[in-house]
């Protein structure tokens, strides 16, 4: 026997206790709890303020929807692997970008060169999207494009302008653009969301796309805030919650400035949150984001129609509590963590895959995700009542302690100007790196486990695990591809449009733009010619060193 | 010469995730390093004109995108064309295993995928500075 595996072996024999009984946000947990801890009952599922739901009978009528997110390489190759989930059970559409694309860039930029198709399809052209979206009926598959502002208006208006060429009316479109300016990329870290577009025309061309879906496209999600990613920097439950509807906050007052109203914008924007691997307290956050928005709704912003109150949010499962190490835990992690976000109440889930810590998903790592969700939504038993831990006292008291976390929090941002101030200041951007070296420093010390890494190491472990290879010529074929795209149009057009926008935003710069950009979209300018007329017009240039 | 304990740390392309990376720096600036962080959208070019400007013996990089033997065989060039060879390059994040011994055998000097402890980390680039 090794001396390791004999320190190991004595442990046992002593009988295991936890190193602490705090949750991830450091809420202290007692040894039981009962009804003096939590008195009063909550409403049910379907009554205000929701806590318990936004559907009184919830999966009974209908499951979640199971969303994988998809996209990488090039439009063909997402158009392929699309396919294929669907014809596996997928059954509403996530499109990734790659970061390229997300930062408003071509694949000949000469920053993008390491960068092209990979963790997102490589999209510049209006024929790209077609390409993507080949054999997809977009007025029957929901599509939420993962994309953020300005860009998200090129991306959009491509979106409509395939519909229009399916002959499908923007009254039959279903599903969600992204749109945050700020928690998109890779969370609200300062440099990413401010270095290759100015922040302030970011988000008034944020407010454009909403503005435009708005009066144009009914069934349109406006805007998703991806509290995720934000979760996903190493910032708690409570801290989720709190950036999310601060965030939110800044945009539906932008918005009401704009003249619109409460109601036209509240069930229009939805969600997408994280679910860690901390089992009870993300089922109590998920609850107390259901309360918190539901008051916001109604009693900041004076919401009348119900469905404003309605929380809606698709979940991913985190990545951060998976490992490299015994990579095979991770599938175990992620059913633990989509089956939170079920008795949570998601409405759309995406189980992350084992092997995130290597590369993305293979097809057959892609298909256990989905497998994941069915064996739950349809063995389980869980889906059959709507909120099954409500009323249990621990569950309940859990839920008040982070709301009231999250509240004092959203108070203090308030304060210090809102959501937009404390991100120009850096101020978001010092309470994630502390979040992010204190969950480090939690790791080091042994007081959060991670099995496989902190405890039950195997120094010597040799990893076998098969890895998803993107072709290593992606970026010379696109290359290739966009030389002749823009061989193929008519100059004269494209410049003109392009003239167009540039005028529109030097001599107008207080109009909505979507218009003007769907026009450039549909004379075959590309994404990265008109986000550069966009940074031309505000006098903005790309720094690169 | 005698070296120094100066480390450059800087994100090269286009990849935005710097939490692996900002931990890292962190614990090396507290284990006693001089940490200079350049911080994301570097280029290859801007890294190796950091190198020469900062004097620094140690060249910190973290990819979490798929790009890393790209731009870790685009540096590596450019650090020997401007006859920089003995300065080490460390990468951190999400490399499979096959990668691993892709980098090693282009030059790098050590690679941490996630769920390196940070004494590993400090051990090792005490290790390649005192080399």
């Amino acid at each position: 026997m090794k001396a390791s595996d004999k320190i190991q072996y004595d442990r046992y024999l002593k009988g295991e206790t936890l190193p602490h009984f705090r949750t991830l946000s450091g809420i202290e947990m007692k040894e039981f709890y009962q009804r003096d801890d939590r008195p009063h009952e909550e409403p049910p599922p379907g009554v205000f303020p929701f806590t318990r739901g936004i559907h009184p009978d919830m999966y009974r009528s209908r499951l979640w929807t199971r969303r994988q997110q998809s996209g990488f390489g090039t439009p063909e190759e997402s158009n392929q692997r699309i396919h294929l989930l669907l014809s596996k059970g997928m059954t509403g559409l996530n499109i990734d970008f790659d970061v390229v694309t997300k930062l408003g860039l071509d694949p000949d930029h000469p920053l993008a060169e390491g960068n092209v198709g990979l963790v997102g399809t490589s999209v510049a052209t209006l024929e790209d999207m077609e390409t993507l979206f080949h054999g997809i009926p977009l007025d029957k598959v929901s599509t939420t494009l993962i994309v953020n502002p300005p860009y998200s208006a090129i991306i959009m208006a491509m979106y409509l302008l395939v519909a229009r060429k399916q002959n499908v009316e923007a009254s039959g479109l279903i599903g969600t653009i992204m749109n945050c300016a700020i928690s998109q990329l890779v969370g609200p870290t300062y440099q990413s969301g401010t270095h290759f577009f100015p922040l302030d025309p970011t988000l008034k061309i944020a407010g454009d796309v909403m503005e435009y879906c708005i009066k144009n496209i009914p069934r349109w999600n406006i805007l998703n805030i991806n509290a995720y990613n934000m979760r996903e920097t190493g910032i708690n439950a409570a801290q989720e919650i709190a950036f999310s509807f601060s965030l939110v906050s800044e945009y539906i007052r932008h918005l009401l400035a704009r003249g619109m109203e409460i109601d036209q914008l509240g069930p229009r924007i939805a969600f997408f949150t994280s679910a860690h691997i901390d089992f009870l307290e993300e089922i109590a956050k998920l609850r107390a984001m259901r309360r918190i928005w539901a008051h916001l709704m109604k009693d900041t912003f004076h919401a009348k129609n119900e469905r404003s109150c309605w929380f809606r949010t698709a979940i991913q499962t985190s990545s951060l509590p998976l490992t490299a190490q015994q990579p095979l835990n991770n599938i175990v992690r992620a059913a633990i963590q989509t089956l939170a976000a079920v008795l949570g109440g998601s409405q759309s889930i995406h189980t992350t895959s084992y092997d995130e810590a290597y590369a993305l998903p293979t097809e057959e790592s892609h298909i256990l995700s989905i497998r994941t969700q069915q064996v739950i939504a349809y063995e389980t038993g869980v889906c059959r009542s709507a909120d099954p831990l409500g009323g249990s006292y621990a569950i309940e008291k859990l839920t008040d302690e982070i709301e009231e976390r999250a509240l004092a929090l959203m108070e203090e941002i308030e304060k210090r100007g809102g959501f937009f101030e404390c991100f120009k200041s850096q101020w978001i951007e010092k309470q994630i790196n502390e979040a992010r070296y204190e969950y480090a420093r939690q790791l080091e010390a042994g007081e959060q486990i991670q099995v496989g890494v902190n405890m039950e190491r195997d120094e010597d472990e040799e990893v076998k695990i098969n890895i998803f290879r993107q072709a290593s010529d992606m970026q010379e074929k696109r290359i290739r591809y966009l030389r002749e795209y823009k061989e193929s149009r008519n100059g004269d057009q494209v410049k003109r449009a392009l003239e167009n926008l540039y005028h529109q935003v030097k001599h107008h710069p207080n109009s909505n733009f979507f218009q003007t950009i769907l026009e450039a979209v549909d004379q075959k300018a590309t994404l990265g010619e008109i986000s550069d007329t966009l940074r031309e017009a505000y006098d903005f240039k790309v720094h690169s060193d | 010469m005698k070296k120094n304990k100066r480390i450059l740390i800087g994100k090269i392309g286009l990849d935005g995730h710097d939490n692996g990376i900002r931990i890292v720096s962190k614990w090396l600036a507290d284990a006693g390093f001089e940490v200079i962080y350049l911080g994301l959208y570097n280029t290859p070019e801007g890294m190796v004109k950091a190198v020469l400007q900062e004097n620094a013996d140690l060249i910190g990089c973290s990819f979490l995108g798929g790009e890393h033997l790209f731009y870790c065989r685009k540096l590596l060039r450019l650090l020997r064309q401007n006859s920089l060879e003995d300065k080490k390059l460390i990468v951190g994040g999400v490399v499979p295993p096959d990668d691993v011994k892709a980098l090693k055998d282009m030059g790098v000097s050590a690679i941490f995928t996630p769920g390196t402890m940070r004494d590993t980390i400090i051990r090792k680039v005490n290790e390649l500075i005192a080399a």
